[in-house]
């Protein structure tokens, strides 16, 4: 029973998102577009270093790992940013308010059904694609499982940084410049745009003891690991695990000062 | 009867940075500081009860809409407390969500790209209503309104008036103590107000519900309100019957005339002419409002029939209307 609203978001996500047909339509081709360019890309990187393997990284490599990543970007971006700054600027924010729970997981929930579409619609057709055409060189075994609990946790991790960000525009009642920086800085350092193997030791260091490499690059990881042991895996895991806790709660916390400041005009 | 709302000296002062005008007073803004603290709500108190309607008057921008955010719990009073339903709102909010709907005119709570039925549905969910007191619901908006063309239309298809009815619908839907409406018939056609009026009424009565109702149409609180607060700046003006306020400006009566000449020409000469009235014009009638306690209808009727050649004439009582706004206006109270 307490779940039930919970999962009632998330289907009424799924038949809303269904509804635009044309905008799934046009996310694809523009996935696809940007597949082709990342091709290209590295495809002329891999070309000028001479060939073979590049920070111990072939070109196939460097490919499935872009590809699944933006695959997995697709899946996980909820624009959280987006909807609670417009939220602010238009009120809307107050009926959210005036719902029986808390506006953290409203929106979490209200966005879940997104997730499901955007699984069936990207991830999951561009991972098929690209394990029929590597023939094979994503490994199919225990270690889906691992990458299904890290997506999990890393769906959480990104919530909670977006939802810190989104809480930031309480105070600047602005969006479009501190969502940018957030999108940035979240793809740069986790290893989205670029994997995190191609990055200077020192930098690495210091990504390293960020959260934002459990969001894409942690997942991505454990998926392209064949038979990987649980000694393996758990430190990552652990890792996020740890992240995952520690935003919520401070996400939480933030939100819970920030509101009391709240001052939602006119109306 | 039982106390559902409790105000007490309640009072909300917003803090709001000055601003200074052109570019380089932006460019100033960029570093200065400063505020200035402006009075939303300046020591109101209201005790309501269960199944009252209240209509809550005020021009705009006299603090009608952040009264109504800390009785949802949406805004903090700077001092002074609010019960409602005996918890303090902007501590339990979610708990008090539970106990009120809330209508935005300008807004929906509705989802956009589903049928009404789904969001229904959706709010059945969140708001945990069991499906015999959904069922209940359901069928009792079907006696009072046909909601079956706007069940399966997609919210954002609707015309103004049926996404506001279905809004009043939802807000109704969990069976809430209290019903915030704020401004729920702005911008709808007469026939929509009077559904919209009676459905309220209709609510109101079979389910007791408390109604607190926003709004600047006379005709609304003639139709629903037997009790208005109204607010001004912030302070509270007025709280009381509406037959009492029609009583207390009772020696009000409106002259209405129609003259040879044009009509808004005529007028100012007859304001004029009677400075202890207000007179105004539209292109049908010159309306000129007659204290009686000061000078009688009858003489100032006999002294513009002198100089005026009068087609025809009405006398009306005061409508609640005219009462407000001399009340805004300042003045009487």
């Amino acid at each position: 029973m307490k779940l039930r609203k919970y999962f009632a978001l998330t289907r009424a996500g799924i038949i809303e998102s269904l509804h635009f047909k044309l905008g799934m339509f046009v996310m694809v081709i523009g996935n696809l577009l940007y597949l082709i360019l990342v091709y290209f890309l590295w495809r002329s990187i891999y070309a000028s270093a001479g060939g073979g393997s590049v920070n111990g990284m072939t070109f196939t490599d460097t490919l499935i790992y872009l590809v699944l990543a933006t695959a997995l970007f697709n899946f996980m971006e909820m624009y959280t940013v987006w909807e609670i700054g417009r939220n602010i600027q238009s009120g809307k924010i107050v009926l959210d308010l005036l719902k029986p729970m808390s506006y953290r997981r409203y929106l979490f929930w209200s966005y879940s059904g997104g997730f499901v579409t955007q699984f069936f619609a990207t991830f999951l057709p561009t991972f098929i694609a690209v394990t029929v055409l590597t023939h094979g060189a994503v490994p199919l075994g225990i270690n889906l499982l691992w990458f299904a609990l890290s997506v999990v946790l890393a769906v959480m991790i990104n919530y909670s940084i977006d939802f810190i960000v989104g809480t930031i525009c309480l105070f600047t009642e602005s969006i479009w410049g501190i969502n940018i920086m957030k999108q940035v800085i979240v793809l740069l350092l986790s290893g989205a745009t670029i994997p995190l193997a191609f990055f200077p030791d020192s930098l690495r260091k210091i990504v390293d003891c960020l959260p934002f490499q459990s969001i894409y690059n942690a997942p991505l990881t454990i998926l392209l690991q064949a038979d990987p042991t649980p000694a393996e895996v758990l430190p990552t895991v652990a890792v996020q695990l740890l992240w995952a806790v520690g935003l919520t709660v401070v996400s939480s916390l933030f939100w819970k000062c920030s509101l009391r400041q709240i001052t939602v005009n006119g109306g | 009867m039982d106390e559902i709302i409790r105000i007490n000296h309640i009072t909300k002062e917003f803090r709001v940075p000055d601003r200074h005008e052109g570019l380089r007073g932006s460019i100033r803004d960029l570093f200065s500081r400063s505020y200035h603290t402006v009075h939303a709500v300046d020591d109101i108190s209201i005790s309501i009860a269960q199944g009252e309607i209240v209509g809550y008057l005020g021009p705009n921008g006299a603090g009608k809409s952040t009264t109504i955010k800390m009785m949802a719990g949406v805004l903090e009073p700077t001092s002074g407390e609010i019960l409602v339903n005996g918890c303090v709102p902007y501590k339990n909010r979610t708990r008090n969500a539970q106990n009120i709907g809330v209508v935005f005119g300008q807004r929906s709570q509705l989802w956009w790209a589903l049928p009404l039925v789904e969001s229904f549905r959706l709010l059945k969910d969140i708001y945990q209503i069991t499906d015999a007191q959904y069922d209940e619901m359901l069928a009792l908006y079907r006696s009072l309104v046909d909601i079956e063309p706007l069940l399966h239309k997609p919210v954002r298809q609707m015309s103004l008036g049926q996404r506001t009815l279905s809004d009043i619908l939802a807000a109704f839907l969990h069976d809430p103590k209290i019903v915030f409406l704020d401004e729920p018939t702005i911008g709808l056609d007469v026939s929509m107000k009077a559904k919209i009026r009676t459905l309220i009424h209709e609510l109101n009565r079979r389910k007791n519900t408390t109604v607190i109702l926003t709004t600047h149409d006379m005709g609304d609180v003639d139709a629903l309100c037997r009790r208005i607060v109204i607010i001004d700046k912030g302070k509270m003006l007025y709280d009381n019957d509406i037959e009492h306020l029609k009583k207390f400006f009772g020696a009000y009566r409106t002259l209405k005339l129609r003259v040879k000449g044009d009509l808004s020409e005529q007028a100012k000469r007859i304001a004029a002419e009677l400075p202890e009235c207000s007179v105004s014009a539209n292109e049908n009638w010159i309306s000129v409002l007659v204290n009686e306690d000061k000078q009688k209808v009858i003489s100032v009727l006999s002294q513009l029939q002198k100089s005026y050649d009068i087609r025809d004439m009405q006398l009306e009582e005061i409508s609640s209307e005219d009462v407000i706004k001399r009340i805004y206006e300042g003045g009487v109270v």
